[in-house]
């Protein structure tokens, strides 16, 4: 198959390399740019662990192609915050014990992330709203919609 | 002197969770390592007549097709009893079975060479139902038989306990297959470390004896083997036994490169173990105030095709049966028996969680015939120090469960002076 173009800005970086035209944009994640923080659980959108943000929308990585994204900002974990300076929904998420296994963690993340940055001040239901494309499976759910609340100014008492 | 009880502790590996940076086996990549993939079969119970790799083995990048003959140790694994095939030789038992394996340049190459592979099948027939596989003309799973195990409890005498009695309650009640649905599928990265040993990164439950599996199915000792557990995404149970361990370190071991193996969720629900489905026929009989009398259960669980843990497993539910109940008369019969089904293993509670289902529902309707609240005939019955179980443990200290029940009650709102 023709390789074709793909360029993008990638957690704030300019990226530029040719792939197959059928490339998931899952793949050109993982299996070009070694961004594993994003990650396949079922490969047909059910579980949310491929979670991207892609111009400011949450994306499921497995249902598109890459060039799907071409010229578009995408976010991934990887780009959320760093080790010096952790993103405040990553703090809380290890303050409230809403990491378990870790696998749905940064889908669950982003997911999140791009719902406080559109409603800063969202209520528990529209939270779960937020989060209902994204699978636990550790039964982990209460604890982290009590670490995506406690960044909307409410009094959250799990910690 | 830092506290540590009663402090909120973030997770040791939390970090790296959070920021995307820690790995599961997925995640790990090796410049010029190949892809393996598996064959598994389209029957649960049959033979195989013949398997023709060539056109797979023709296909360019195809590095290595490898079949039952190709497997230097035991073609066998498994916890208890090493019964299930690394790579079906003949027999198929269940649609677990593993037919060939390829390692490749690429997935995708991978992936095409395994339509190559032609299998051809005789269809046998199974058995798919344990009380129909514990009938003497079923279909044997196994030559030497389908009840894999049977464990009976007794303590006092149920006929007595049962003519005192002033209602007796008979059910049978059934729970389904479960499976995990961890949300990492299986996966491992293989290499040849400097010393020649094997190196295997995989998320696993049970390391040290992933690497007594590999080192038997190859033929090594286990020196030669290394096994690496990477994050873990869930398990439940369900990475107890071996699903890409040993085909992942054989196909690492015959190219002599490192190899990667990535199950897709539909693989994931092929490979690995199910919860034990369970039949439950309970007779329990008790006293007009509520105190039980006797039980008398037999418990059959499907074991699948492969024992797994499955008499653990079916010991644990037999230990259980008769609840946190004080109960004077037991007669409990508990089974594990083979069928062609996907195999079972363990899964959270590891047979503690299914009879439950049957002895609170037996509560339930002995309340409702003797006309006593739900919490009182549990209160009459519940286990406090001193009890003695179905087994003859004697429970000298930590029961909690009168408390339990208080605290239950209070929190529903109910008049406990009223209950007891």
């Amino acid at each position: 198959m023709d390789k074709v173009r793909f360029s993008a800005e990638i957690n704030g970086e300019q990226v530029d390399l040719l792939i197959p035209q059928n490339l998931r944009l899952i793949d050109l994640l993982r299996d070009y740019l070694h961004l594993t923080g994003t990650k396949e659980g079922c490969g047909e959108g059910e579980c949310g662990a491929c979670t991207v943000i892609i111009d400011g929308e949450p994306v499921n990585s497995c249902l598109i192609f890459a060039l799907q994204a071409r010229d578009k900002k995408i976010l991934t974990i990887e780009g959320m915050g760093s080790l010096e300076q952790l993103h405040p929904l990553q703090t809380a998420f290890l303050d409230y014990g809403a990491v378990q296994c870790g696998f749905c963690t940064p889908g669950m993340l982003l997911a999140a992330k791009a719902l406080l940055d559109k409603n800063p001040n969202p209520s528990r239901e529209e939270i779960k709203t937020a989060i209902s494309g994204n699978l636990c499976r550790c039964t982990g759910y209460s604890k982290i919609v009590d670490a995506i609340e406690s960044l909307t100014g409410k009094e959250v008492n799990s910690k | 002197m830092k506290k540590a009880v009663g402090v909120s502790a973030r997770r040791v590996e939390g970090l790296g969770k959070v920021t995307g940076m820690i790995k599961f086996p997925a995640d790990y990549y090796e410049p010029g390592m190949l892809y393996g993939k598996t064959l598994r079969t389209k029957i649960a119970s049959g033979r195989i007549i013949s398997i023709d790799t060539s056109k797979a083995e023709a296909l360019p990048g195809v590095r290595k097709v490898v079949t039952a003959k190709d497997v230097p140790g035991h073609n066998g694994h498994g916890v208890l009893f090493p019964d299930a095939p690394v790579l079906a030789d003949s027999r198929i038992r269940s649609v677990n079975d593993a037919i060939a394996l390829v390692a490749a340049d690429t997935e995708e190459i991978a992936a095409e060479a395994l339509e190559l592979i032609k299998v051809e099948y005789e269809e046998l027939p199974g058995v798919f139902d344990p009380r129909e596989a514990m009938q003497e003309d079923a279909p044997k799973v196994w030559e030497k038989g389908n009840i894999l195990y049977h464990l009976p409890i007794r303590k006092g005498d149920v006929e007595k306990g049962f003519a005192e009695a002033d209602v007796i309650v008979e059910n049978t009640y059934s729970t389904q297959m479960v499976d995990h649905a961890f949300l990492q599928p299986e996966a491992a990265l293989c290499t040849i470390d400097e010393r020649g040993h094997l190196v295997l990164r995989v998320a696993t439950q049970y390391v040290h004896w992933d690497r007594v599996e590999v080192a038997r199915a190859l033929g090594l000792s286990v020196n030669q083997v290394r096994i690496i557990c990477t994050a873990v995404g869930g398990a439940f149970g369900g990475r107890e036994d071996m699903t890409v361990q040993i085909h992942c370190a054989l196909l690492t071991w015959l190219t002599k490169k490192p190899v990667k193996m990535i199950y897709d969720r539909h693989e994931s629900f092929h490979a690995h173990s199910k919860r034990h489905p369970m039949y439950m026929e309970y007779k329990t009989g008790a006293k007009k105030d509520g105190r039980l009398t006797a039980v008398e259960a037999r418990i059959i669980g499907d074991s699948g095709a492969y024992a797994s843990w499955a008499p653990n497993i079916l010991r644990k539910a037999a230990v259980h049966a008769t609840g946190p109940y004080q109960v004077p008369n037991v007669k409990v019969d508990s089974y594990a028996v083979f069928t062609n089904n996907p195999f079972t293993g363990a899964m959270r509670g590891f047979g503690a969680a299914q009879p439950p289902i049957a002895y609170e529902a037996q509560m339930d309707l002995l309340a409702e015939k003797l006309g006593l609240h739900p919490f009182t005939i549990r209160w009459r019955n519940a286990f406090e120090e001193g009890s003695v179980t179905a087994t003859g443990q004697v429970l000298e200290t930590s029961v909690g469960l009168k408390e339990s029940l208080l605290a239950a009650a209070k929190a529903f709102g109910w008049d406990v002076e009223q209950l007891v």
